[in-house]
């Protein structure tokens, strides 16, 4: 009783400073934002009470479709594949390569990460260039020049190889913490029982990593449901909607049709969704309650 | 059993990574040599004789530069060590204490990181004016201090044996000398891996500098180098030395702290 | 224990309210002189040795001096431009003076956040302006143009049409087939018109489709902005057929416009793989830097009439300034036929807006600013406008792409338009 009382204080004490920043940075204003929802709102005049009028329009909304469907999209493709990809290298390099080389290789990976997205967007666009370095090399190999940033399907996949590419090097670095986490006794202990790397692999590190994944992948469908800057200055949505995403239609509600009640209502559409999206996730994943 | 082992293998693994790693680099590569050119195309024709760093005496000439790189490296550090302090904190109790309500609170912080900036960036403006705080550092320092970090080191907690902090009670230890003479030091790896993404969001956030430090000595070094690119008739050669002036002190905080990170982890490994 | 971590909170506050303090500090001590506070608010146009805060603090210092005013200049860059003026406004924090461009005005006039400026101008003064009637937005004199150019006209490689055996340069929209389809067979290997469907603002439109629809008669919105006329008339069909049958029945706009954006056709034009693309007026900056000799412009195609995309960017006066007559004094002597001359010489290449000003921008263009300005045309300011252009943008990519008629694409656009303009 008296330790449980003390531990709560102490709890409570120690979460204190976090939580009074949360709450006037993320709790007041995701309130606020809901009530913004209601309204018609320019920023400069008062909000005026619309009633549901903003949900009604949102769906019938062909922006909000088409930016759901590529969101999700986007998120399925692309969270899978950084997650994969930064397992598997922070494997590799920490498997073999414990050395100068890994550490370069890591550093290297990690370059992408440090520039800010609007700069890889810059970057990614002029690779993708139709006359760019991508194409030339696969004019090279035989495969020929494809219309990366202007064309429906391939669109969207630029936005995620960027993406990709831009997050690999941090979910390395965390993978390969992780790892190197992982008790060195049962590695032997499997090299005993006649293990090959693959089973290793598969029946030592990535149990060991659960946890781990868990965290990437739930970061990783956070940041992919949020992806705007990489899509604003590639391809700007288009073309037609095939790069609209969430984020891009309530920026371009806020800041170009200065109708902040309308954002708010598809930032919470987009809230939903992503908490669905967690739950699931939680389901599959998030066995030990985290 | 003899293990089967391809000599070739290895080798195709080490060309791969090496692949990747110069794909990783190459375009900042690129960015750095057209910093030194006066290019208004974006291509690869490059002539050698042209490189120079004037660009880089404009950029220096023509801005406050220490000023913006002074508000940029106290927002950050600032930033970063409060993070660090605060979300580890947080995630300790979260991780280690029961308390009523602990999950949900926990889930109402994840939470707050799936709302997007752009709404609300109006909202948390409004309250920092009425809050008189515009244009002063604790502006721009607190708003970067949010749930990230408490998750990210919430999912590393579990390295902190339970036992070990038992013994210490046992012994005698008070709660807060726990903390920060046991648990820090367990968890050093995530806490570097928390600043260096800190400082990087910092370091490259711009709306809300833009929107929340109005007078020019406020303005960090990222806001300051964005006037560069002007409307028409770029000159990417001076738009480029920008960026990579911007890309620099993230990248050397990096490679510092990748040494420290990575004597962390190895420490961390040997108690297997 | 507890005490040093309240110590340690304590201290990491304290100083940063000692830098705060700081700051605070060293901007009362400007304040103790008495003079008046004015805040100007400009984008940055400037791209080598002359950079935009070092000229307008040393070009206005004379006027601030003389009117005893404490001017604090503020370099808004382009990124994060509506957010910044937004916040600024809101804040009671916003400029005297800014500068907005055309997208704009609707949305802050409707704020109440612009002053007009009609009773500061005698009309001596708005006589000299030569494009003072542009600054009339919803029936008021709100905005002052400022820039008024960078107009979008067709270039030409003459090397190219020669070598197609073109003599004359194409001028009606029938020439322009003609020219295209004889270079497509002569001239191997370059893209005879060259339309930039990959771009990722909707400025691309500016280039791509506006001056179609003008020349053909049409306008985006009826005359008193209340909704948008794209099917008032047959005008908007007819501009979007014209460029659906040069991609895919003369085959002269190339598959591989569909992945090109604005810059990369400069870029092509420059390496001669482009016989004809519409570009902005100072592309010929960069083709002259280049190099590049024989090619050459018109201001205008022709169907049933020309027609010339320009930007019109203003200044504007906030109608919460405590001191108007200064913020617009500040506006006359920053329009002023000195000043002008000096910024379209060092800062951006424009044509004059007073008619004391000297011609200094590229003299190639001369000729179409003195004659040809009556097919001027600029955007609407009109309610819903960036999504209405948006959703014009995305279904005439779909159009370019083979999965919309243009029929079809208009009709989408006009659809969706009724659901962000308000009954």
């Amino acid at each position: 009783m008296h330790k449980k009382k003390s531990e709560m204080v102490f709890a409570f004490s120690y979460i204190l400073p976090s939580l009074v920043l949360i709450m006037i940075f993320s709790f007041i204003p995701i309130a606020m934002d809901v009530m913004y929802s209601f309204t018609k709102y320019n920023v400069i005049q008062k909000p005026q009470f619309v009633g549901f009028d903003n949900f009604i329009r949102m769906v019938h909304d062909p922006y909000v479709w088409a930016s759901l469907r590529n969101t999700i999209v986007f998120t399925l493709f692309t969270v899978p594949v950084q997650t994969a990809l930064s397992l598997f290298i922070a494997a590799i390099l920490a498997g073999k390569c414990q050395n100068q080389f890994g550490n370069v290789v890591r550093s290297a990976m990690f370059v992408p990460v440090i520039a800010s997205a609007v700069l890889v967007g810059t970057l990614w666009s002029m690779l993708l260039a139709p006359t760019g370095p991508v194409n030339y090399i696969l004019d090279l190999i035989g495969i020929g020049a494809v219309n990366w940033l202007g064309g429906k399907t391939t669109s969207l996949l630029s936005v995620s190889m960027a993406t990709i590419w831009k997050n690999v090097g941090y979910f390395l670095v965390i993978f390969y913490a992780g790892i190197m986490d992982i008790p060195r006794q049962l590695y032997e202990a499997a090299e005993v029982d006649g293990a090959t790397k693959l089973q290793k692999f598969s029946y030592v590190t990535v149990p060991c990593l659960s946890r781990i994944t868990y965290l990437v992948m739930t970061l990783g469908t956070i940041w992919s449901f949020q992806v705007f800057d990489m899509v604003y200055t590639m391809t700007g949505g288009g073309p037609g909607l095939s790069t609209q995403t969430l984020v891009l239609t309530i920026y371009n509600a806020a800041f170009k049709a200065y109708n902040m009640g309308y954002a708010s209502t598809v930032a919470l559409l987009m809230f939903v969704f992503v908490i669905a999206f967690q739950i699931l996730q939680k389901r599959l994943f998030g066995k030990e309650n985290d | 059993m003899q293990r089967k082992s391809s000599p070739f293998l290895p080798v195709i693994l080490l060309m791969a990574l090496a692949i990747i790693a110069l794909g990783a680099i190459f375009p900042f590569v690129y960015m750095a040599l057209i910093s030194l050119t006066q290019k208004t195309m974006l291509n690869f024709k490059f002539d050698i004789s042209e490189f120079s760093l004037i660009n880089y005496s404009r950029v220096f000439k023509n801005f406050n530069l220490l000023v913006n790189f002074r508000n940029s490296a106290v927002v950050t550090v600032s930033a970063c060590i409060l993070n660090c302090l605060v979300s580890s904190m947080a995630a300790y109790a979260f991780a280690k204490k029961k308390f009523p309500y602990r999950d949900t609170l926990f889930f109402a912080y994840l939470a707050t990181l799936m709302i997007p900036g752009q709404v609300t960036l109006i909202p948390v403006f409004v309250i920092m004016k009425s809050m008189g705080l515009m244009n002063t550092y604790p502006a721009l320092i607190l708003p970067i201090i949010n749930a990230f970090g408490v998750f990210l080191i919430r999912q590393f907690m579990a390295n902190v044996p339970n036992d070990l902090l038992e013994a210490a009670r046992i012994d005698g230890c008070g709660e807060n000398r726990i903390f920060f003479t046991m648990v820090i030091p367990l968890i050093k790896a995530v806490l570097v891996s928390l600043t260096i993404f800190t400082f990087i969001t910092a370091w490259n956030d711009f709306l809300w500098p833009l929107v929340i430090a109005s007078k020019p000595n406020m303005k960090t070094l990222t806001l300051a180098i964005a006037a560069l690119k002007g409307n028409y008739g770029t000159n990417y050669g001076l738009v480029m030395a920008g960026s990579t002036l911007t890309f620099l002190p993230p990248f050397l905080l990096y490679m510092f702290l990748q040494k420290q990170f990575i004597e962390g982890i190895a420490l961390n490994g040997i108690k297997g | 224990m507890k005490k040093k971590l309240l110590a340690t909170v304590l201290i990491i506050s304290m100083v940063s309210c000692l830098f705060a303090a700081g700051q605070a500090e060293s901007s009362g001590a400007k304040a103790s002189v008495r003079k008046t506070d004015l805040l100007l608010w400009l984008p940055p146009f400037g791209s080598a040795d002359s950079l935009d805060q070092v000229f307008w603090t040393d070009t206005l210092q004379p006027w601030a001096e003389k009117n005893n005013v404490n001017l604090a200049i503020e370099i808004t860059p382009w990124g994060g431009y509506e957010e910044k003026y937004l916040t600024g406004f809101a804040s009671g924090e916003g400029p005297d003076v800014g500068y907005m461009y055309l997208e704009m005005f609707n949305d802050f006039i409707e704020m109440g956040t612009l002053a007009e400026i009609d009773s500061y101008f005698t009309e001596k003064e708005k006589q000299n302006y030569v494009y003072w009637d542009k600054g009339k937005v919803k029936g008021r004199q709100y905005v002052l143009p400022f820039i008024v150019g960078n107009p979008r006209v067709p270039f030409m490689n003459m090397d190219i049409l020669a070598k197609a055996g073109i003599t004359e340069i194409p001028v009606t929209w029938d020439e322009l087939v003609a020219a295209t389809v004889r270079i497509k067979n002569n001239v191997p290997a370059v893209i005879p018109f060259a339309q930039e469907w990959a771009d990722p603002a909707i400025g691309a439109l500016n280039n791509v489709y506006y001056p179609y629809l003008w020349q053909s008669g049409g306008t985006i919105y009826n005359s008193d902005s209340t909704a948008v006329a794209l099917l008032d008339n047959g005008a908007a069909v007819e501009a979007a057929q014209f460029l659906y049958d040069l991609k895919f029945k003369h085959g002269v706009i190339s598959n591989e416009c569909m992945a090109m954006a604005g810059t990369q056709i400069r870029d092509a034009f420059i390496e001669g793989r482009v016989a004809i693309a519409s570009m902005d007026a100072n592309s010929a900056n960069a083709l002259e830097k280049a190099g590049m000799k024989n090619w050459t412009f018109i201001p205008s195609f022709q169907n049933k009439t020309k027609a010339i995309w320009v930007a019109s960017d203003s200044l504007i006066m906030n109608s919460a300034s405590e001191h108007k007559e200064l913020a617009a004094s500040l506006m006359k002597y920053i329009t002023s036929a000195p000043v002008m001359t000096r910024y379209h010489k060092e800062i951006a290449s424009f044509p004059p807006i007073t008619y004391d000003e000297e011609y200094n921008a590229n003299p190639i263009f001369k000729d179409m600013f003195d004659n040809d300005s009556k097919y001027f045309h600029t955007l609407p300011v009109a309610e819903g406008a960036f999504m209405v252009m948006d959703t014009l943008y995305k279904n005439l990519q779909l159009m370019m792409l083979g999965d919309l008629t243009p029929e079809k694409a208009i009709q989408n656009t006009v659809k969706y338009s009724k659901s962000v303009i308000s009954k």
